[in-house]
């Protein structure tokens, strides 16, 4: 019986499809313990070794991973959501009453993305206190710090390319202010400074390029959405692999 | 120098050929890296927009009653305000951040909601931290069927001098054409 048991497992893990997945054998050699670690991909992005006292949960708080959990949450979750959210000025806000009253689970789901967004912005915020109060900024990790500062950014605008998407009152005035303040950014907005003298006009500037017009509309409507839906996220994935591979190279950082 | 040099006449000119190559080789690329980023840049800015007409007739002079009439503000964005010498139209955008006001006719002012600018019947601003005085959109009237024909992209825009009270404006009632017409 164990002998058949035996035999089988041997002849999976010595089929083509196999050994195409998993490069290396069972971890029972050095060789083997090591190529384990550096041929998964999550397994890599651990540092090789860890202080003990950087696993104490009372220095670091994991906010970090509590915030890339946060983030995993809202990928899931919002990819829930547009099974029956269609960016369309006309049906947009009834797709959110939907998700909340009548689709099984659907305001649990909603609620999920919705608290979930809330809580990354306030852990992002958490982590880098964290890292500040306990100086995980200097070096060899300030290159970090500046990823954190993207993530960061990611994060909140993230947040605000979501808050146009119910299409209500509130989303639609925050999303007025929002863009008439990137109008006024230096260089690049038709009401900035030194705006004009870089031939920005009404129909050039950041403004239009942001709200796919002049005015906020079904253009500005489909573009946040194509933002926090695609564009956003796949940036932040970027950023977010380059932060946990210097983590990694860095090592964790831990009490003096 | 040795006799090796003398037979070999097209050196130079092999090396030119080599750097033709390569000069084609990275300028074609340079070149298409270049022309698809400035094409994707220019993807990005609509050529055809699909938004509210920015000329429109909003009828006679005669439709509106004296003071604000707020009919147009949630369709075309605008305030008709006719008082007895004649008719002016406010476009319905605080200077501030681009938010919505209202018109509220016990106190004769237009107070915005959302970080509280206060303007007074002309659009002079009384209030709040917006930092210029309402636009005015350019009217004029149709000869054909004297219907007034508002241009909302034609816009009066006063810089108002800033006072001792900080953003509140005195100002004297702007009423000039083609920002105001005579009642009919
Ligand atoms: S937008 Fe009107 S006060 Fe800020």
């Amino acid at each position: 019986m164990a002998d058949w048991m035996e035999n089988l497992k041997n002849k999976i893990v010595e089929t083509q499809v196999w050994k195409s997945i998993f490069r290396h054998g069972y971890p029972d050699t050095d060789t083997n313990r090591a190529l384990v670690m550096f041929s998964n991909v999550l397994l890599h992005l651990h540092p090789v070794k860890v202080r003990k006292s950087a696993l104490r949960i009372r220095y670091t708080w994991c906010l970090g991973g509590l915030t890339f959990f946060m983030f995993i949450l809202l990928t899931i979750t919002g990819v829930f959501l547009m099974f029956y959210y269609v960016p369309d000025t006309r049906s947009a806000y009834q797709n959110i009453k939907d998700l909340q009253y009548a689709i099984y689970f659907g305001n649990l789901m909603r609620d999920l993305h919705r608290w979930g967004a809330h809580a990354m912005v306030f852990l992002v915020w958490l982590h880098m206190t964290r890292v500040f109060l306990t100086s995980s900024y200097k070096p060899p990790r300030e290159f970090n710090w500046v990823v954190g500062v993207l993530l960061l950014v990611l994060t909140l605008l993230l947040s605000w390319t979501g808050y146009l998407l119910p299409w209500d009152q509130l989303a639609l005035w925050a999303v007025t202010v929002g863009s008439k303040m990137a109008e006024a950014s230096p260089l690049i907005g038709y009401s900035g400074p030194f705006g004009r003298e870089m031939g920005m006009r009404v129909d050039n500037d950041i403004r239009f390029m942001l709200l796919g017009g002049t005015v906020v509309g079904q253009s500005t409507l489909l573009r946040f959405y194509v933002l926090h839906c695609v564009g956003l996220p796949l940036l932040a994935t970027v950023f977010l692999a380059v932060h946990f591979w210097r983590i990694r190279k860095d090592g964790f950082s831990g009490p003096l | 120098m040795s006799s090796e040099d003398k037979n070999k006449p097209n050196k130079s000119s092999e090396m030119s050929r080599r750097k033709f190559f390569n000069l084609i080789g990275w300028g074609g690329l340079l070149a298409s890296v270049g022309g698809s980023a400035v094409g994707t840049y220019k993807f990005m800015f609509p050529t055809v927009l699909y938004e509210p007409p920015t000329v429109f007739k909003i009828g006679k002079a005669a439709d509106f009653g004296m003071g604000v009439d707020e009919r147009l503000k949630k369709e075309r964005q605008i305030w008709v305000v006719k008082n007895d010498r004649g008719l002016y139209v406010l476009i319905a955008i605080c200077r501030h951040l681009g938010c919505t006001p209202n018109w509220f006719p016990d106190q004769q002012r237009f107070r915005c909601p959302c970080h509280g600018s206060i303007y007074d019947i002309y659009g002079n601003v009384r209030g709040g931290p917006a930092p210029r005085t309402l636009w005015r959109a350019a009217v004029s009237i149709d000869a054909a069927d004297n219907q007034i024909s508002v241009n909302f992209l034609n816009r009066q825009d006063p810089d108002p001098e800033s006072t001792a009270e900080g953003l509140t404006v005195e100002e004297p009632p702007r009423e000039t054409a083609p920002y105001f017409v005579k009642s009919a």
